[in-house]
């Protein structure tokens, strides 16, 4: 519902007698819409008229893209294609970047995690290098 | 010679003059009105206001942390991720203060985390459902838990964002997901009759090849001329009129601005996600059926064990129930739970009730499993 003034008048709307009938009209048309639209016809009108919109529009597209297309390369400016192939290489190489950064956390996680093995362990029991190692 | 006559001629004439005084004010009320009407729907409103700072970037997608408000002893110790649809603008998480699902959740003791999956460019029509579940959101995931450093966390998927939760956390189980939340989640297509997008993508009228051949992604434009069609009456007129009915109270008008912002802020569906959720998803049901493969690898539902809340619109047009109901006799979660709200697809998040019903449910249901 509207507010009303401070003084409680309701403020001038030209369409207020007109409210009721157009709520009841709308609610009406509503339910009737919703029911067109969830119909086959209304599925295959649509379907259609997008099929006419997109094989008309076709060959023009097509034509406006060689033209462009050549427009560019006279003016030796990339294409469309050109740099979205660009942008597509800049995005592997993000990830590359991405996958760097996991590999450094994760180097910098195992340095920052304390050693589980006592000390005292470690010196009865030592590892040694295995260049350092004799052979027979 | 008396005056009597011209000064009653005068009185009089002064009274009509006066008698328009009222008019006058009601027309300038009027063209008050029609000032704020065409003002409201001709602008941006102030959206997405809750502090947040930049975490992470690939590509378009960016991730955010909303700035704790709550000191780090009293915060709860799991994260939250927040995954919204690709096909539109995941403010509407946040969409003014005091009406914010994040602000609500941040407020009581979440660490926040937002997805924002960006608006994809021409060189984006080959991203697949693959890309966004397995390459991006694992890597910010890794985020997460990086800023956070927590080891387990908590998704949320809304719309088409909890297709890819679901497919990630299918494909991904040991990576530490503590609680999966699907909100109004389309995963189940196998009663077409009760879908009217199915009906209308459906392989005798749609070429969805065409479409894609011609805009490469599908343009933003058409997607939602798409939701509207569902309900076109209530789209294009109707709320228009509770618009012009409401213009006078500075709050609905607020309330209305920022809604109508984030519906015509449209943006495109990368093409081969759309060919995907088509194909796959429309006229297949390859997610249900256990058919769906993802970078080669099968996802089977049953892999999920994480706690599952699976909050379901009522009165949803564009996910019916029926849609998100069968994911719970999949999954493998000893935790499972089904929250139903009467509501629509967006009106149960974003509409004037949410913070009454869903929320607090949500941020319940949340609590008592981020310890």
């Amino acid at each position: 519902m509207p507010e009303t003034k401070e003084n409680g008048a309701k403020p001038f709307d030209p369409f207020e007698p007109f409210r009721g009938m157009r709520d009841a009209y709308l609610d009406a048309m509503s339910k009737a819409m919703i029911d067109a639209v969830n119909t086959e016809g209304y599925a295959q009108t649509t379907g259609a008229m997008l099929d006419y919109f997109l094989t008309a529009s076709a060959p023009v597209r097509e034509s406006l893209e060689k033209a462009m297309t050549q427009a560019l390369v006279q003016l030796s400016l990339p294409s469309r294609q050109e740099v979205a192939a660009l942008a597509e290489r800049f995005t592997n190489v993000e990830m590359r970047l991405d996958d760097l950064d996991a590999k450094i956390d994760r180097i910098l996680k195992a340095m920052a995690t304390p050693r589980e093995t006592p000390i005292a362990e470690k010196r009865v029991n030592p590892v040694r290098p295995a260049a350092k190692s004799k052979k027979a | 010679m008396s005056g009597g006559p011209v000064r009653a001629t005068l009185a009089r004439m002064g009274e009509f003059m006066e008698s328009f005084v009222p008019l006058e004010e009601q027309s300038l009320a009027f063209q008050k009105r029609l000032r704020t009407f065409t003002k409201v729907i001709t602008t941006k409103a102030r959206i997405a206001q809750t502090p947040k700072e930049l975490v992470w970037a690939l590509n378009k997608a960016k991730l955010y942390r909303y700035v704790p408000v709550v000191p780090a002893r009293s915060r709860h110790r799991v994260p939250l991720l927040l995954v919204f649809a690709i096909m539109n603008r995941p403010y509407i998480l946040d969409l003014r203060p005091g009406h914010s699902f994040v602000e609500f959740m941040v407020g009581r003791g979440f660490d926040v985390y937002l997805l924002d999956w960006g608006s994809p460019g021409i060189e984006d029509k080959n991203m697949k459902f693959d890309d966004y579940a397995m390459e991006y959101l694992p890597r910010a995931i890794r985020k997460v838990k990086a800023v956070s450093g927590s080891e387990v966390f908590s998704l949320l998927g809304w719309c088409i964002g909890a297709i890819l939760t679901t497919i990630y956390a299918a494909m991904r189980p040991d990576d530490g997901l503590r609680n999966l939340l699907l909100l109004t989640a389309p995963l189940d297509f196998s009663k077409r009759e009760n879908l009217t997008f199915a009906r209308w993508t459906d392989a005798k009228y749609f070429d969805v090849e065409k479409v894609l051949a011609a805009f490469g992604n599908m343009p933003g434009e058409m997607i939602d001329y798409g939701a509207k069609a569902l309900r076109p009456i209530d789209n294009y007129v109707t709320n228009y009129c509770k618009l012009w009915d409401n213009v006078d109270s500075p709050r609905a008008v607020e309330a209305w601005h920022a809604m109508n912002t984030w519906v015509t802020d449209n943006i495109p569906m990368a093409g081969a996600a759309y060919r995907q959720l088509i194909l796959d998803f429309y006229r297949n049901n390859s997610l249900m059926a256990g058919t769906l493969h993802i970078q080669g690898q099968r996802v089977e539902l049953r892999n999920i064990e994480a706690n599952l809340l699976d909050v379901i619109a009522e009165g949803d047009h564009i996910t019916p129930p029926c849609q998100s109901e069968a994911i719970l006799e999949k999954v493998s979660s000893a935790d499972k739970e089904i929250f139903r709200v009467p509501g629509g697809h967006i009106g149960i998040m974003a509409g004037s009730g949410a913070h009454k019903t869903t929320w607090p449910h949500i941020e319940k249901w949340l609590s008592a499993r981020s310890f």
